[in-house]
């Protein structure tokens, strides 16, 4: 049964990766990080990071209104060396959190990376 | 261990690196909550302010209150609470891990706010859930001061964290698409218990939600003009030389406590101390 230690060590061994971490957008704070941070800052990273999900979470247009847990599923951010993808987890209890990979274009492959990224957010909370 | 003395007189943040320093095992008690050590490590942390483990898992229904009570009564007394709720299926490690560190972080932003210099350590006691995860103490009070800091930002009235929430819109609609709030389930719910009784506290208390989180909340709904703003509010949001006592141990006056806010006398018990709470966070953090 995976920690947050194990899923985050996990999602560092998906093809591309850089760094990791499991946040909580409700509070900004960051629960636990592996890897690099983009800003060489895993705290600022978590901050920023919580900032774009809520943004998006609590929107009009782009949030799903009829599952209060779960207003999104997830969100892909592409530059022109990184992807970065922020994977919401639903829990029973009251949480708002998200993992955050963050992937390098040369060596990522996206659509096998958002698959991984998705069953190591419900290994975590299902066990 | 033996060496701590039971009683100091220094405010919580510098108590509990010192304490860290020393490998400290046992219960720092501070006006506000406990921070418990284990070898320096802050393992657990509870406060009357903040949500513990318990409500959070029983009000959602995640475990029943039965057999929440049931595992406390078999393992409290071995420190294996924890370990049991995971060994037994109750919850999954994930779960318990996010579960302990986010009630940990919550308990630990009051319990570190506390205003009083006067804390108490009893060495070698340790907390009924047993291991799950520690803190570096630093970590937590550098996380306080984040979180204190980022209220700043949404809207520098911390009297809104503790008055009785009060929703100014009274009409059908709760107001918030117009003032450019998105109405999410969670918000609504927020502002349909605000009624001018209950604190931030209470409504999270209620809701079965980190206090921290529902203050967040009530401050953006505040900034949007959403939930009133108690008049008696203090013009100055902090002060000028704020972020120079925020580096540890800067400015510091030992002994001494910081001039109380001016506030009219509150009528809660509550209130006064999380005013206190508040202040506190202000000039020591």
């Amino acid at each position: 049964m995976p920690g947050i230690e194990d899923c985050l060590s996990a999602a560092m061994r998906i093809a591309g990766a850089r760094g990791a971490g499991l946040l909580d957008w409700g509070s900004g704070l960051a629960l636990g990080t592996a890897g690099d941070s983009p800003a060489d800052d895993h705290e600022a990273t978590a901050a920023e990071a919580t900032d774009l999900i809520r943004l998006a979470a609590e929107s009009l247009s782009f949030a799903e209104p009829s599952d209060p847990r779960l207003p999104l599923q997830d969100l892909i951010l592409t530059t022109e060396r990184s992807y970065h993808l922020f994977r919401l987890i639903g829990t029973v209890f009251d949480s708002r959190l998200l993992l955050h990979l963050w992937l390098d274009r040369e060596d990522a492959n996206l659509a096998g990376a958002r698959m991984r990224l998705q069953a190591l957010a419900e290994e975590l909370v299902l066990g | 261990m033996s060496a701590a003395a039971p009683r100091r007189r220094q405010p919580p943040g510098p108590a509990v690196e010192q304490l860290a320093d020393l490998q400290a095992t046992g219960a720092l008690h501070t006006e506000t909550g406990t921070l418990y050590l284990d070898h320096g490590a802050v393992v657990h942390a509870d406060s009357p302010h903040s949500l513990d483990l318990g409500s959070l898992l029983t009000r959602c229904g995640r475990v029943t209150p039965d057999y929440w009570q049931h595992t406390l009564d078999q393992f409290a007394e071995h420190c294996l609470v924890g370990r049991m709720l995971v060994a037994q299926g109750a919850l999954t490690r994930g779960e318990l891990e996010v579960c302990h560190l986010a009630t940990l972080y919550d308990a630990g932003y009051f319990a570190l706010g506390a205003f009083s210099l006067a804390t108490r350590f009893e060495p070698g006691v340790r907390h009924w859930l047993g291991p799950v995860s520690g803190v570096d103490p630093r970590l937590l009070r550098r996380e306080a001061v984040r979180r204190r800091d980022l209220l700043e930002r949404i809207w520098p009235w911390p009297q809104v964290d503790t008055a009785p929430v009060r929703h100014t819109v009274t009409t059908d609609q709760d107001g918030t698409a117009a003032r450019g709030l998105s109405p999410s389930p969670r918000r609504r719910e927020l502002l349909g218990l605000a009624d001018g009784r209950r604190t931030p506290v209470e409504l999270a208390r209620l809701l079965g939600r980190s206090t921290y989180a529902t203050i967040v909340e009530v401050r953006r709904l505040a900034a949007a003009g959403l939930i009133a703003t108690p008049p008696d509010a203090p013009t100055h949001p902090i002060p000028a030389d704020a972020m120079a006592r925020r580096v540890p141990g800067a400015t510091l006056r030992r002994g001494r406590a910081p001039d109380p806010p001016p506030h009219p006398a509150p009528t809660e018990p509550d209130i006064a101390l999380l005013i206190r709470v508040r202040t506190a966070l202000e000039a020591r953090l």
